[in-house]
């Protein structure tokens, strides 16, 4: 993989673009400009190597979610949430067909091997014009057609037209507060509501559930949904308390994501694979790529072991010391002790910078996605530091052809 | 104008501070968008500051429109408005907890007085805020929350601003509002005065107090 830069001239109608016509509404975070001034190259042997680990990662992960909703009194090392374990039974009737399953699995290159896999993005991942427009825009600047992508957002929609009934209304279920939530939606809603579907922006308050079938009790907006796409992470439902969220387990309105995701969400999903083997479930692509993941307390007096939150999103509170600032580091620490069953122990990798042109050295996460089982393109980002946070910059991946 | 053309007028590329303006208000602006829409945009007259300071930053936190034209009004003195608005539309046919589309009928008419004025490159910040953006009464639940907050990531850090040689922040509002005042607290910690002002008398300076957060 390169990076390859973005012409200089040419690189602030680049950003304006991608506010204007990529949904990129948060250009800016604190002092860091989250847009790259590259574009990040990779081969055409590294693409179908991921593609090949994705799929793999995401055979693995969906057999491992079924068989976890069968057996759910193996799911206690999860330590997921009370109010959500409690509600985790009404999803016996949970029918994979019917809904859509869209997940997005982290990749870091590294000195040690190839790829390391730090995380899935099970329940709620983002980056949907960063991987769908972003990369057309690039290309447009670059003036290369030795590059080609692929447009995650077509593959999504796509999904979503297989499985909600035609010119059917969906809520695109969010934080209506934030900004950085909408802008996510809008993207997406712009785009099936070209494909003739009645879009609602809403939040998890406004469904309701009769029949296990999603109602909008959005003002004006009222009436049957026949699709929930999901942007509001599983356990902030809890902690909003809206009416009746305990319907979104067990609804056949086609979903995406079905609470089914918040198995392999947690970031302790590791800690029951023993048991997962042991039921035939292989995982070997997951053994293969993941770091090693212990309890808190197995990691003690271990070296090169850091701390990540069982729900942490975006990079947050993980104990890299020289990403925290000011005390975060200390707190993280504390916080760890004090709540040990949120947190895992991740054995650290080496992550390895790509190096710019311009001799600019950047850790690379790189997001592959899959909906429905197949592979469906990338979202990436860079950063001067190893973790991966929102101080880091978003850039386009582009696929380079014939170059092995 | 398109929404990009109001953009490039509020954050010309050449000027410091502009990589703070907020996009959401901008993106959904259409040609034609205000045609409708007739509101006094007067630009008041301020006495709390004289004159543009370089190491004195504005934040003006003042109900929808009124916030512009306050802000514009800094920039007559030397300052440069800098708006970071960050509320959404509401869903088509719902009613919402804040206006929103006011805003953006603001930053319209606020480009074309921009374009009358010449504000220099270095010149220091006025942040714009809209204090309706917390307004969170639902009369019931089927109502569209479109209110926001302001978080330390919206704003330059305080390093930044020290760095920049911003060491003074004048809030000028009704009050100082909670979201405000968690970033303020940690901003004055690290050696950044705040003052205060109703618009009426001058900035004095406060001391802020920690408020709780979920995190401590």
């Amino acid at each position: 993989m390169k990076l390859v830069s973005i012409p200089k001239d040419k690189y602030n109608d680049y950003r304006l673009n991608l506010i204007f016509n990529a949904y990129k509404w948060d250009p800016q975070f604190l002092d860091n400009n989250t847009v790259a001034k590259y574009a990040l190259v990779i081969t055409e042997q590294e693409h179908k190597e991921l593609e090949k680990l994705t799929e793999k990662l995401d055979k693995e992960t969906r057999q491992a979610e079924e068989i976890l909703n069968k057996n759910l009194e193996f799911t206690k090392p999860l330590a997921l949430p009370k109010k959500i374990y409690k509600e985790l039974k009404n999803m016996k009737n949970y029918q994979p067909e019917k809904h859509i399953r869209l997940m997005r699995y982290d990749f870091h290159p590294t000195i040690d091997k190839n790829w390391v896999v730090s995380e899935v993005n099970s329940d709620v991942p983002g980056g949907f014009a960063e991987a769908s427009i972003m990369p057309q825009i690039a290309i447009d600047v670059l003036k290369e057609d030795k590059y080609w992508y692929k447009n995650f957002g077509d593959i999504l929609t796509n999904a979503i037209v297989k499985k909600v009934k035609p010119k059917g209304t969906i809520m695109l279920v969010h934080c209506t507060s934030y900004s950085d939530d909408r802008q996510v939606m809008q993207f997406l809603g712009d785009k099936l509501k070209n494909m003739g579907f009645n879009i609602i922006y809403g939040a998890a308050d406004h469904l309701r559930f009769k029949n296990n079938e999603a109602i909008s009790i959005l003002d004006g907006n009222e009436g049957k949904v026949d699709g929930i796409f999901r942007f509001t992470p599983l356990e902030w439902l809890i902690d909003i308390k809206p009416k009746h969220w305990q319907g979104y387990f067990d609804t056949i309105t086609p979903s995406c994501n079905h609470p089914i995701a918040i198995f392999a969400q947690t970031k302790r999903f590791p800690l029951v694979w023993d048991f997962l083997e042991k039921q035939g479930v292989d995982l070997s692509t997951w053994r293969e790529l993941l770091p090693e993941t212990l309890e808190v307390k197995d990691a003690k007096n271990k070296e090169s072991y850091i701390y990540k939150p069982a729900c942490g999103r975006v990079g947050e509170k993980i104990s890299i010391k020289e990403a925290c600032k000011d005390d975060e580091y200390e707190k993280i620490i504390a916080d760890v002790k004090k709540h040990p069953k949120k947190y895992l122990a991740q054995k650290r990798f080496n992550s390895k910078p790509v190096i710019s042109e311009d001799g600019e050295s950047f850790h690379v996460c790189l997001g592959s996605y899959s909906v429905d089982g197949k592979h469906s393109g990338y979202y990436a980002r860079i950063s001067k530091l190893p973790r991966i946070d929102s101080n880091a910059a978003d850039i386009p991946v582009l696929i380079e052809r014939g170059c092995e | 104008m398109t929404g990009i053309d109001i953009f490039k007028i509020w954050a010309p590329t050449e000027a410091r501070w502009v990589d703070w303006v907020r996009p959401v208000p901008f993106v959904s602006i259409d040609n034609g968008f205000e045609v409708y829409e007739v509101i006094d945009f007067t630009i008041p007259n301020i006495s709390y500051i004289k004159e543009s300071k370089k190491d004195t930053a504005i934040i003006v936190d003042l109900p929808g429109n009124e916030s512009i034209k306050e802000g514009l009004a800094t920039a007559k003195l030397g300052f440069r408005p800098i708006p970071i608005y960050n509320g959404t539309d509401e869903q088509k046919g719902a009613m919402a907890t804040v206006d929103n589309h006011s805003i953006k009928i603001g930053l319209i008419k606020g480009a074309r007085e921009l374009q009358k004025m010449e504000i220099s490159n270095d010149a220091p910040p006025t942040f714009l805020l809209d204090s309706n953006r917390m307004n969170r009464f639902k009369m019931n639940v089927s109502v569209f929350d479109n209110s926001w907050d302001i978080y330390a990531q919206d704003i330059p850090s305080a390093e930044y601003f020290l760095k920049n040689g911003i060491n003074k922040i004048i809030v000028r509002g009704e009050k100082i509002q909670k979201d405000l005042k968690k970033i303020l607290y940690k901003f004055q910690k690290k050696g950044i005065k705040i003052l205060y002002t109703n618009g009426y008398e001058e900035p004095k300076e406060v001391k802020i107090k920690k408020t709780l957060e979920k995190d401590d």
